[in-house]
């Protein structure tokens, strides 16, 4: 771990500095406190804290005096003060004498999080890089790499995208971990500290995805008792991540363009104008090209989310890394379920390798943590897996080409829930294709 | 780490009893208690809000692997503040919160589910400071900070694997 941003409360009321403390604690600094000006500076020497958060108004050396000579004994110093209503005049003084800024008592504490966050990201830019990066790869199994290979490639075009403020469309199969990349935008991005605000924008209806976005305000429909903020002002100085775009109503469209120009919104029901401003991101398995063509997505919306788009291989189109995943959720599921499981039989490889994964990563995800589940010793067998037929004793080499693309068939099928268009793409045939294969295996819609 | 779910008498048994069951891994449910000791000396007149300082103060000490956490009612603040979810001492194992913010402003029975959501985070947010963790740059993750009620809404009621990680054992 870096070493944490090291702060110092200089204030003559012992109750108010200890109560700080905690809470500038619980944030992860290194939090010091001083109850005199003379104490601060004497501190100030010893310990070199990064910020310090001042009273103005303390018996002997004022917040000013101490102001003034950190400025010339430690000028890199941060200094923020901390001032009643009162004595707002005295504070603007205080910024022409060099303070960063203050803060008027008592403090809401977003305001507060904010200015010292914002304070102390001038000293852990590096450091903090480094160690978020550490801790968003142990994090992220869909991003889990045999290295090299398409994944890759991936993982270069977010390092290139993510310190920009450029939109980002990420396009995939389900499964593939598109909001994992949305994620990792944000979190390699200057706004990091921002927040990450998420909407699933296929799931919503019409006028609840509005308010969903936008807010609303008390009365704006019925039931909208209280005021409510939407998801795009929650994500003021963040990362807007709008997923499943390709969903969205043409109204809502020309709404979300409009905050897009605009940079504000308003909440439903409501005329006050709140600016907003963020980075977003958004994804979708649809092919918005075609969606466009059809009518059914607006091109000046498409344009304005499309800059830069990056588009997540399937999994089957990163053979390598399927050991290496499997691998993953192996250990992960083992220790959560408390089982001595090692490894996989080369029965159950080879089947993995076979399986054509049409549920992507998410799918590998979900058939390995069934198969601990299921097995009893210390090695994952073929058989513990879902797709190597109903039964038990099969092994995926027993299977005939035919039945494996039998079974395969039916799966995708139920999947989409036999809507063949949709399983003909997903399968990469035409649709007649599999009308005649569905045919040939007497695969029947319920 | 186990958990003492202390509640003043104020907090409907139906909240307490769904915090206690939804705690998130590692924590496991210890055991759920009435709190009996006054706090009306955290009380501020000038205020009307309780000194989370002060409640916390009063949240006795646990044995080793345990954690306490109590949950009030009362509005919290820590001087300087206009208010406070909840404070917890860092490693400490003791922590205080309250649902008085947490509340959405609708009274539905979705606003209901929403409130249970937002405590289910809230306490394991508290109880990972009590354990030793500090706030966690991963967004969804229980660890992160908020600071508006809404912004709680986009966290999940669990650790994060790093922040999982950083749990001590026992
Ligand atoms: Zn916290
Ligand atoms: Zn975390």
């Amino acid at each position: 771990m870096s070493a944490p941003v090291k702060l110092m409360i200089v204030d003559d009321e012992p109750h108010l500095r200890s109560s700080l403390t905690f809470w500038f604690k619980e944030e992860g600094y290194d939090v010091l406190s001083a109850g005199s000006g003379r104490e601060a500076l004497a501190t100030l020497l010893r310990e070199a804290p990064q910020i310090l958060l001042v009273d103005i108004k303390m018996p002997g050396m004022d917040g000013l005096e101490v102001l003034r000579k950190v400025r010339e004994t430690a000028p890199e110093t941060t200094v923020i003060i901390m001032t009643a209503y009162a004595s707002v005049e005295t504070a603007i003084q205080a910024l022409k004498d060099g303070a960063y800024d203050y803060i008027v008592k008592p403090f809401d504490p977003e305001a507060i999080s904010r200015l010292v966050k914002k304070a102390a990201e001038r000293y852990t830019l590096l450091s903090e890089n480094r160690e978020l990066k550490a801790r968003l790869e142990a994090a992220e199994p869909a991003l889990v790499t045999a290295g090299g290979g398409p994944m890759a490639k991936v993982l270069e075009l977010v390092d290139q995208v993510a310190p920009t403020d450029t939109s980002v469309l990420v396009t995939g199969e389900s499964g593939t971990g598109k909001e994992l990349v949305a994620r990792l935008i944000h979190a390699r991005s200057p706004r990091r500290f921002g927040p990450l605000s998420v909407v699933n924008c296929g799931a919503l209806s019409e006028g609840v995805l509005e308010s969903e976005l936008f807010g609303h305000e008390k009365g704006a429909f019925t039931g909208a008792v209280g005021r409510r903020r939407g998801k795009v002002e929650l994500a003021h100085e963040g990362t807007l991540f709008l997923d499943e775009i390709g969903d969205v109503p043409p109204k809502v469209q020309v709404d979300l363009l409009r905050v897009l120009q605009e940079k504000q919104v308003v909440r439903v029901g409501g005329n006050q104008t709140i600016p907003v401003d963020f980075r977003l991101v958004t994804a979708t398995h649809r092919d918005l090209e075609d969606e466009v063509a059809a009518g059914r997505f607006r091109q000046d919306f498409f344009f304005r989310i499309h800059v830069f788009a990056i588009e997540l291989p399937s999994l089957r189109d990163r053979p390598a890394d399927i050991p290496v995943l499997a691998q993953h959720f192996l250990a992960r599921f083992a220790s959560a379920m408390n089982r001595r499981i090692g490894g996989f039989s080369p029965g159950a490889l080879a089947a993995m390798a076979d399986y054509p994964w049409p549920g992507n990563v998410r799918e590998l995800q979900n058939a390995i943590e069934r198969a601990v589940v299921l097995c009893k010793g210390d090695t994952i067998e073929a058989a513990h897996f879902p797709f190597t037929t109903n039964g038990h004793a099969a092994a995926a080499t027993s299977l005939t080409l035919a039945s494996a693309e039998e079974a395969h068939i039916r799966k995708v099928l139920a999947t989409m829930s036999f809507n063949v268009a949709q399983a003909a793409r997903a399968l990469e045939i035409d649709r007649v294709t599999l009308y005649n294969k569905m045919r040939k295996y007497g695969i029947d819609r319920p | 780490m186990k958990v003492r779910l202390l509640h003043t008498r104020d907090v409907s048994p139906g909240h307490v009893r769904s915090a206690f069951s939804g705690l998130a891994p590692p924590l496991v449910p210890g055991e759920a208690l009435p709190f009996r000791a006054s706090l009306s000396s955290a009380y501020d007149r000038s205020r009307a809000q309780y000194d989370a300082f002060s409640v916390l103060e009063a949240v006795p000490e646990p044995e080793a692997g345990w954690l306490n956490l109590l949950l009030v009612e009362a509005d919290l603040f820590v001087p300087a503040l206009t208010y406070v979810f909840g404070l917890s001492h860092v490693g400490g194992r003791r922590g205080v919160l309250s649902l008085a913010r947490l509340k959405p402003p609708e009274e539905s029975a979705v606003s209901e589910e929403l409130l249970l959501r937002r405590l289910a985070i809230e306490v394991a947010h508290e109880l990972g400071h009590a354990a030793g963790l500090v706030h966690c740059a991963v967004g969804d993750c229980a660890m992160h900070r908020s600071l508006w009620p809404e912004s709680i809404d986009l966290k999940n009621p669990a650790y994060c694997l790093s922040c999982r990680a950083l749990f001590p054992e026992g």
